[in-house]
C-alpha cells in the first residue's frame, strides 16, 4: 500500500484530500502545515509521496520544496487552487514532480500519483548520469593535468606518461585518478 | 536536464548513458574489465564504470538478466544458456560485445588421487572406471565454459562425464576449499584458483584448458540485448574502453606485472601475487614437480585476435549443449549466433581504435580428441562424437 505523507496548507484545513486518499486505499500521514521541517518529517515517516494540498504556493511552500528535493527526494504532487502557469512553472522547477489544480476525485488520485511516481524516477535518473558526467569530465581534467606535469618532469611523450602513471596506480591497487591527485599535490607543494 | 536524450537524437556518438554498472567475478580473466575501469580508459571514451564483485556466476546471470548489471564479465556458454532458456531462469535475449580472453583454465584433481599416484589421464580412467570408484568434480555453472572443457577432455579420455562420475557446481573461489574438506575429487576452473590449490599443496594441475583447444574462446563481455538496442553508444564505447585496456595489459611485460598487482588487491580477487602473476605470465608448475611456460597461457588481446566475437566460437557451446543433452533438439545454430554475436559494434569500435580485425567471423582449430571445428556444419559435429547424451534428457543429468 502506497504511503502518502499528507500537509493540509489551506486556510480552513478542510481535509477535503483526506477522505478521498483513504477512500482510494492508500496509507495517510497527516501533518499539519508547512510550519514543521519537512525533510526532517520525510525522514522520519518516509513515504513514497509527499502530497501537499494548498490554496497557492508561496514561497513558503516552494522553500520546503526545494528542500524535499535536495536532502530527501520524494515524489512531490501538489494540489492548488492557483491557475497562474507562472507559479506552476516555479512549482516544477523547484522540484514538484505534479501540479494538479482543482478537481479532486478518489478515482482520479491513483493515475496522478503513478504519473507523479514516474516521472520522479527519470528525473532521478537523469540526475544521477548527469553528476557521472560532471564528475567524470573533472577527473578527465585532473588526469590530463598531472600527465602534463609528468611529461614536463621526466620529459617524455603522452602515451609514456600515461604508461608510467598507470603502472604506479596499478602496482598500488590505486585507481589512476588517486595517483594523478598526487602528481598534483606533490607539484603544488614542490611548485 | 535533457541533454542526454536529445544528444543521441541529434547524432552524436556520446554514451546515451555515462555511467554503468559492471559485474564481474574474481578471476584472472577479468583483467581487462577491472583495468579500464580503474585506469583512465573508460573516462576517455565517455563512460564511467562501477565495478560489482559477484559471488557466483547464477547471482551474475540473474542480475545481467534483469538490468541490475548493465554488462558483465561472463562465460561463453552461460551467455548461450540464458538466450535461449537452459536452466534456472526463462529465456531472455543477450548479447556478447566481445571476447575477453583466451585459455588460462585447468583441471586440478586432489592430493589423496595425488598420493594414490592418480596423476595421469590413463590412471585416472582406469581409476574411474573400476568398480565402486565414484569420484565427483567440480566445474562453476551448469551450462559455463568449465563444465564444457571438464566434460569435453574427461570424454577424450573415454570417461563419460555424466555417467561414470559426479559432477557438481561451486563458485571458483570455493575451489580448493571443497578439495581440501574431501567433498570434491577434483574441479576445473579459471586461473587464479587452480595455481591458489596447487601452491597451498592441495593438489595438482593434470591439465590446461588450452591442451584441450588452444587459444580456446572463454570469457566475454556479455549484456542483455535490450542494452545494446537501447544504448549503442554507450555499448560501443564500452567496448573501445575494454579492448583499449587489453591492448594496454600486453603491451609489456612491466603492463602485466602491474595488472597482477593490480588484481591481488583486496577490491578484487584478494588473493597474494604469487597465486596470480606466474599463470598470468605463462610461468607453469603443475604441483607435481613439472615446470613449463606456455605458449598458449592467457590471452587478453593477442593484437584483437582473443577479443573478435567470432560466429563459430559463440556456436561450438551450442554443439556441446547439443552434444550433451542440455539441449534436446538443435537450435538453429548459425542463426542463433548471428544474433548473439555483436560482430559489427565490434567491428566498429576495434576500427576506432586501429586494431585488425580478421575478415571472417569463423576460425578453425583442432581440439584435443583430434576433432577440427570451423563451424561449418554444426549439427553433424554435434553428433560426431563417440561418446555422448544426444538422446538423454537435461534435467535428470546436472542438476538444473
Amino acid at each position: 500500500m502506497l504511503r502518502i505523507l499528507l500537509i493540509d496548507d489551506t486556510r480552513n484545513k478542510l481535509g477535503r484530500l483526506k477522505a478521498a486518499l483513504r477512500e482510494a486505499g492508500f496509507e495517510v500521514i497527516e501533518a499539519p502545515d508547512l510550519t514543521i521541517d519537512l525533510p526532517a518529517c520525510v525522514e522520519t515517516v518516509r513515504p513514497d509521496v509527499v502530497l501537499i494540498d494548498t490554496d497557492s504556493p508561496d514561497r513558503d511552500v516552494m522553500e520546503q520544496v526545494v528542500l524535499v528535493s535536495r536532502d530527501q527526494p520524494r515524489p512531490i504532487v501538489l494540489f492548488t487552487d492557483e491557475h497562474d502557469p507562472s507559479v506552476m512553472r516555479q512549482a516544477i522547477q523547484a522540484g514538484v514532480s505534479a501540479y494538479i489544480v482543482e478537481g479532486i476525485h478518489a478515482a482520479r488520485l491513483q493515475p496522478i500519483l503513478d504519473v507523479a511516481m514516474a516521472r520522479f524516477e527519470s528525473d532521478q535518473a537523469l540526475k544521477a548520469q548527469l553528476l557521472a558526467r560532471d564528475q567524470q569530465l573533472a577527473e578527465r581534467k585532473r588526469i590530463e593535468q598531472a600527465k602534463g606535469l609528468l611529461m614536463k618532469m621526466k620529459d617524455c611523450n603522452e602515451e609514456q606518461a600515461y604508461t608510467l602513471m598507470r603502472r604506479q596506480a596499478m602496482s598500488r591497487q590505486q585507481k589512476l585518478i588517486q595517483v594523478a591527485e598526487q602528481i598534483i599535490a606533490m607539484h603544488e607543494m614542490l611548485g | 536536464m535533457n541533454t542526454a536524450p536529445l544528444a543521441w537524437v541529434n547524432g552524436s556518438d556520446a554514451p546515451e548513458k555515462p555511467s554503468l554498472n559492471i559485474g564481474y567475478m574474481a578471476l584472472t580473466d577479468c583483467a581487462s574489465v577491472v583495468v579500464a575501469a580503474t585506469q583512465g580508459f573508460a573516462q576517455q571514451h565517455g563512460l564511467t564504470l562501477n565495478l560489482k564483485r559477484q559471488g557466483s556466476w547464477a547471482g551474475l546471470r540473474d542480475k545481467l538478466a534483469s538490468g541490475e548489471l548493465d554488462a558483465a564479465h561472463c562465460l561463453y556458454g552461460l551467455v548461450y544458456a540464458v538466450h535461449l532458456g537452459i536452466g534456472g531462469v526463462p529465456a531472455s535475449d543477450m548479447a556478447v560485445l566481445m571476447g575477453l580472453n583466451q585459455n588460462a583454465q585447468a583441471i586440478n584433481l586432489s592430493p589423496a588421487l595425488q598420493h594414490k599416484g592418480v596423476t595421469s589421464p590413463e590412471a585416472l580412467a582406469q581409476l574411474v572406471h573400476q568398480p565402486g570408484a565414484r569420484l565427483t568434480f567440480a566445474q562453476t555453472f551448469p551450462t559455463g565454459t568449465h563444465a564444457m572443457w571438464l566434460y569435453f577432455w574427461l570424454a577424450s579420455q573415454g570417461i563419460h562425464p555424466l555417467h561414470d562420475v559426479n559432477s557438481v557446481v561451486v563458485p571458483p573461489a570455493q575451489m580448493a576449499a571443497h578439495l581440501q574438506a574431501g567433498r570434491i575429487d577434483g574441479f576445473c576452473v579459471g586461473e587464479p584458483w587452480a595455481a591458489a590449490a596447487v601452491s597451498q599443496g592441495l593438489g595438482f594441475t593434470l591439465a590446461t584448458s588450452q591442451s584441450i583447444w588452444p587459444d580456446h574462446p572463454e570469457k566475454v563481455l556479455a549484456s542483455a540485448r535490450a542494452f545494446v538496442e537501447h544504448y549503442p553508444n554507450s555499448a560501443r564505447a564500452l567496448v573501445k574502453a575494454v579492448l583499449a585496456a587489453s591492448r594496454f595489459i600486453e603491451q609489456s611485460p612491466e603492463n602485466l606485472r602491474s595488472t597482477a598487482q593490480l588484481l591481488s588487491g583486496s577490491a578484487y580477487l584478494d588473493t597474494p601475487l604469487e597465486n596470480i602473476e606466474p599463470r598470468l605470465l605463462g610461468d607453469y608448475q603443475d604441483g607435481l614437480g613439472n615446470a613449463w611456460h606456455d605458449r598458449h597461457a592467457l590471452r587478453l588481446f593477442d593484437q584483437g585476435r582473443a577479443n573478435l566475437p567470432y560466429l563459430s566460437d559463440g556456436m561450438w557451446f551450442m554443439t556441446q549443449f547439443r552434444r550433451w543433452g542440455l539441449l534436446r533438439d538443435d537450435p538453429d545454430y548459425l542463426g542463433v549466433a548471428r544474433q548473439v554475436q555483436q560482430l559489427r559494434l565490434y567491428r566498429e569500435a576495434a576500427a576506432s581504435l586501429g586494431v585488425p580485425c580478421p575478415d571472417s567471423a569463423m576460425r578453425s582449430s583442432l581440439l584435443i580428441d583430434g576433432s577440427r571445428w570451423d563451424g561449418s556444419d554444426p549439427y553433424a559435429y554435434a553428433r560426431s562424437f563417440r561418446l555422448h547424451a544426444l538422446g538423454d534428457t537435461p534435467d535428470a543429468r546436472i542438476g538444473l
